[in-house]
C-alpha cells in the first residue's frame, strides 16, 4: 500500500468504517511507515481533544416539565383514534341511539342548507368563473401534497376532511377576487397560500423537470463491466436546476410556503450530488445515487406536488 | 411473599433483567405510544444529553439549544406513531433535532440576528506559539472548539458533529442527513481538515 492510499483511508480506519481488507492493509502499512504512523497518531490525538470537549450543558428538571406540559395537552398518535371519512360516516349511521332515522335527518338538513346556500349565492359558483383561472386541476390533491412534503407533521393535520375544506375554500377565494365576497379573512389567507402553492408555475415547472432528471438517473442501467457512463447532460441539467432550486426554496421560505420549502430542501442534496458527478461517472457512483433516489422515494414526493 | 416474588420476576426472568428488557428503546416507544408518560420520560432521560449536545453544536447558543431540545422531544412525542420498527430511536431523534435546528437557524438568518461567525476574538486567545494540549485551559479549549465548529458550513458541521461527537456510523449519518455516503465522506474529510487547521496553532498534538 502506498502512503497516499493509506492516508486517504486513515480517518475511516480510525472511525472503524474501513472495509476489512482495507483495514488490514492499513494496519500492515502502519507497522512499516513512520510518516503514516505520525499521521495516525495526530488523528488519534485530535480525537482525544474532541473527546474532551465539554459544552457545559445541563438538563434541568424544568426542561422535562415543559415538555411534559406540552405533551400532555395532546396524546401521541394512535391509529385507532384517526377515523377515515367513510369510517366516520359509517359510525354515524351505525349510532345506536339515532339509527337510520338520525342519519337521514342529518342528510336532509345538509341538503336543505346546500340548496339554500346555492339559491342565495347563485353567481359565486358558476363554472365559467371557476374555469377562468390559470389552472383548475392541481397535479396532486392537497392531502397528498401535505402528506408527501411534510411527513413529520402531526397526523392530526392529515384528517381526511381537510382536503375538502381546502378545495372549497380555494374556489370561494377565487370568486371573492371577482365579486367582493364576505368570506372569513382567515380562510382567504389560507386559501391564498394554498392556491399560490399550486399556482406557482415556476415551482411546478421546476419540480416537473427535477422529476424528469431523477427518473432519467433512475432509469440508467449501468452494465456489469465497470464501463464509465456519460452523464454530461444530466450534470448540466442538475446544475441549472440546483441554481433554480436554491432561489425557489428561499422564496418558498420567505413567503411561508413551508411544505414547498421542505420538498425543495429534500430535492437539493440529489441535485448537488448529480451536479458534482464527473462527466464520465463510474457505475458505483451512479448506483449510489440511484439507490438513494429509490430509497427516499423522492420522485414520488415530487410527483405528489 | 408471593406478591414480592411476582414483582421481582417477569415471565421467569430475574427482576433486574426483566426491567432492563422492559426499558429497551423499542419497548419504551411502544409504551409511550400507548400514552405512558413515564416511558416517554425515560426516553427523554436517555437521549436528552446527546440531543442537546448535538443541537448546541449546530446552533452555538445554550439557551436556544435548550429550547430546541424541548421542541425536538415534543415533536418526537407527537410523531412516535410514525417511527418505523427498523429505525434506531437515536437516529430518528437526531433527524428531528437536525430539522428543528435548521428551521431555527433559517428563521434566525431571516431575522438578521445572526452573529458574525467570522468573529476572530477566539483566535487571540494565545500567543500563536503551539502549546501542549494539557496546558491549554479546558475552558479555552472548549471555546476554541465551539468557535471552530461555528466556522464550518452547515453540512460539514452537521456531518462532523454526528461522526466525531455522536459517534454515528456513516450509514446512520446518511439516514439522518439524507446525504449520500460519498458526500458525507467528502464533507467529513474537509471538516476534519478545517478543524485541524483552526485548532493546530493552539494545540500541539
Amino acid at each position: 500500500m502506498k502512503c497516499d492510499d493509506c492516508q486517504n483511508l486513515l480517518a475511516e480506519y480510525i472511525d472503524g468504517e474501513a472495509i476489512e481488507s482495507d483495514a488490514e492493509q492499513v494496519s500492515a502499512h502502519l507497522i512499516t511507515c513512520a510518516e503514516c504512523t505520525h499521521e495516525f497518531e495526530t488523528l488519534t490525538a485530535e480525537q482525544e481533544v474532541f473527546a474532551r470537549y465539554d459544552r457545559e450543558l445541563n438538563i434541568s428538571p424544568a426542561m422535562w416539565h415543559a415538555i411534559e406540559a406540552r405533551t400532555t395537552e395532546r396524546r401521541p398518535p394512535d391509529s385507532t383514534s384517526r377515523l377515515s371519512l367513510p369510517a366516520w360516516l359509517s359510525g354515524l349511521f351505525a349510532a345506536p341511539r339515532y339509527g337510520l332515522a338520525g342519519a337521514l335527518a342529518v342528510l336532509i338538513v345538509g341538503v336543505m342548507i346546500g340548496v339554500m346556500y346555492l339559491r342565495n349565492q347563485p353567481q359565486t359558483k358558476t363554472p365559467e368563473r371557476i374555469a377562468g383561472g390559470k389552472s383548475q386541476t392541481p397535479t396532486g390533491t392537497p392531502e397528498n401534497l401535505v402528506a408527501a412534503v411534510n411527513p413529520t407533521e402531526p397526523p392530526q393535520k392529515l384528517k381526511p376532511v381537510e382536503p375538502t375544506k381546502t378545495v372549497s375554500v380555494k374556489e370561494s377565494s377565487k370568486s371573492n377576487r371577482i365579486t367582493t365576497g364576505s368570506a372569513d379573512q382567515s380562510d382567504v389567507l389560507f386559501s391564498d397560500i394554498a392556491y399560490s402553492d399550486i399556482e406557482n408555475k415556476d415551482t411546478a415547472d421546476h419540480i416537473a423537470q427535477a422529476q424528469n432528471l431523477l427518473r432519467s438517473i433512475r432509469n440508467i442501467h449501468p452494465g456489469d463491466n465497470d464501463e464509465e457512463i456519460d452523464v454530461t447532460f444530466e450534470k448540466a441539467m442538475s446544475r441549472r436546476l440546483l441554481d433554480e432550486n436554491v432561489v425557489l426554496r428561499r422564496d418558498a421560505e420567505t413567503s411561508g410556503k413551508f411544505p414547498v420549502k421542505s420538498l425543495l430542501g429534500d430535492l437539493e442534496p440529489f441535485l448537488i450530488d448529480i451536479a458534482n458527478l464527473p462527466d464520465k461517472t463510474t457505475p458505483t457512483e451512479l448506483r449510489a445515487i440511484k439507490d438513494r433516489v429509490q430509497k427516499t422515494e423522492i420522485v414520488a414526493a415530487l410527483q405528489s406536488y | 411473599m408471593k406478591r414480592l416474588s411476582h414483582e421481582l420476576t417477569l415471565e421467569g426472568q430475574p427482576g433486574a433483567f426483566a426491567a432492563s428488557l422492559m426499558n429497551s428503546s423499542a419497548d419504551l416507544v411502544a409504551r409511550a405510544c400507548r400514552g405512558e408518560q413515564e416511558a416517554f420520560r425515560l426516553i427523554f432521560e436517555r437521549y436528552s444529553r446527546p440531543v442537546i449536545s448535538f443541537i448546541y453544536d449546530l446552533v452555538s447558543d445554550r439557551g436556544l439549544a435548550e429550547e430546541l431540545t424541548q421542541e425536538t422531544f415534543v415533536r418526537a412525542f407527537r410523531n412516535l406513531g410514525t417511527l418505523r420498527q427498523e429505525t434506531k430511536l437515536s437516529t430518528w431523534l437526531f433527524g428531528i433535532a437536525k430539522n428543528v435546528a435548521r428551521e431555527s437557524l433559517r428563521a434566525r438568518m431571516r431575522a438578521s440576528r445572526q452573529v458574525d461567525l467570522e468573529d476572530k476574538s477566539v483566535l487571540d486567545l494565545s500567543d500563536h506559539s503551539p502549546v501542549p494540549v494539557h496546558q491549554l485551559l479546558n475552558k479555552e479549549l472548549n471555546e476554541l472548539i465551539q468557535r471552530s465548529l461555528a466556522l464550518l458550513d452547515d453540512d460539514k458541521r452537521l456531518v462532523f458533529t454526528l461522526k466525531v461527537f455522536q459517534q454515528c456510523s456513516y450509514e446512520e449519518i446518511a439516514d439522518i442527513t439524507g446525504f449520500s455516503i460519498s458526500k458525507l465522506k467528502s464533507d467529513l474529510h474537509r471538516a476534519r481538515s478545517e478543524m485541524r487547521r483552526r485548532i493546530s496553532p493552539y494545540v500541539r498534538f
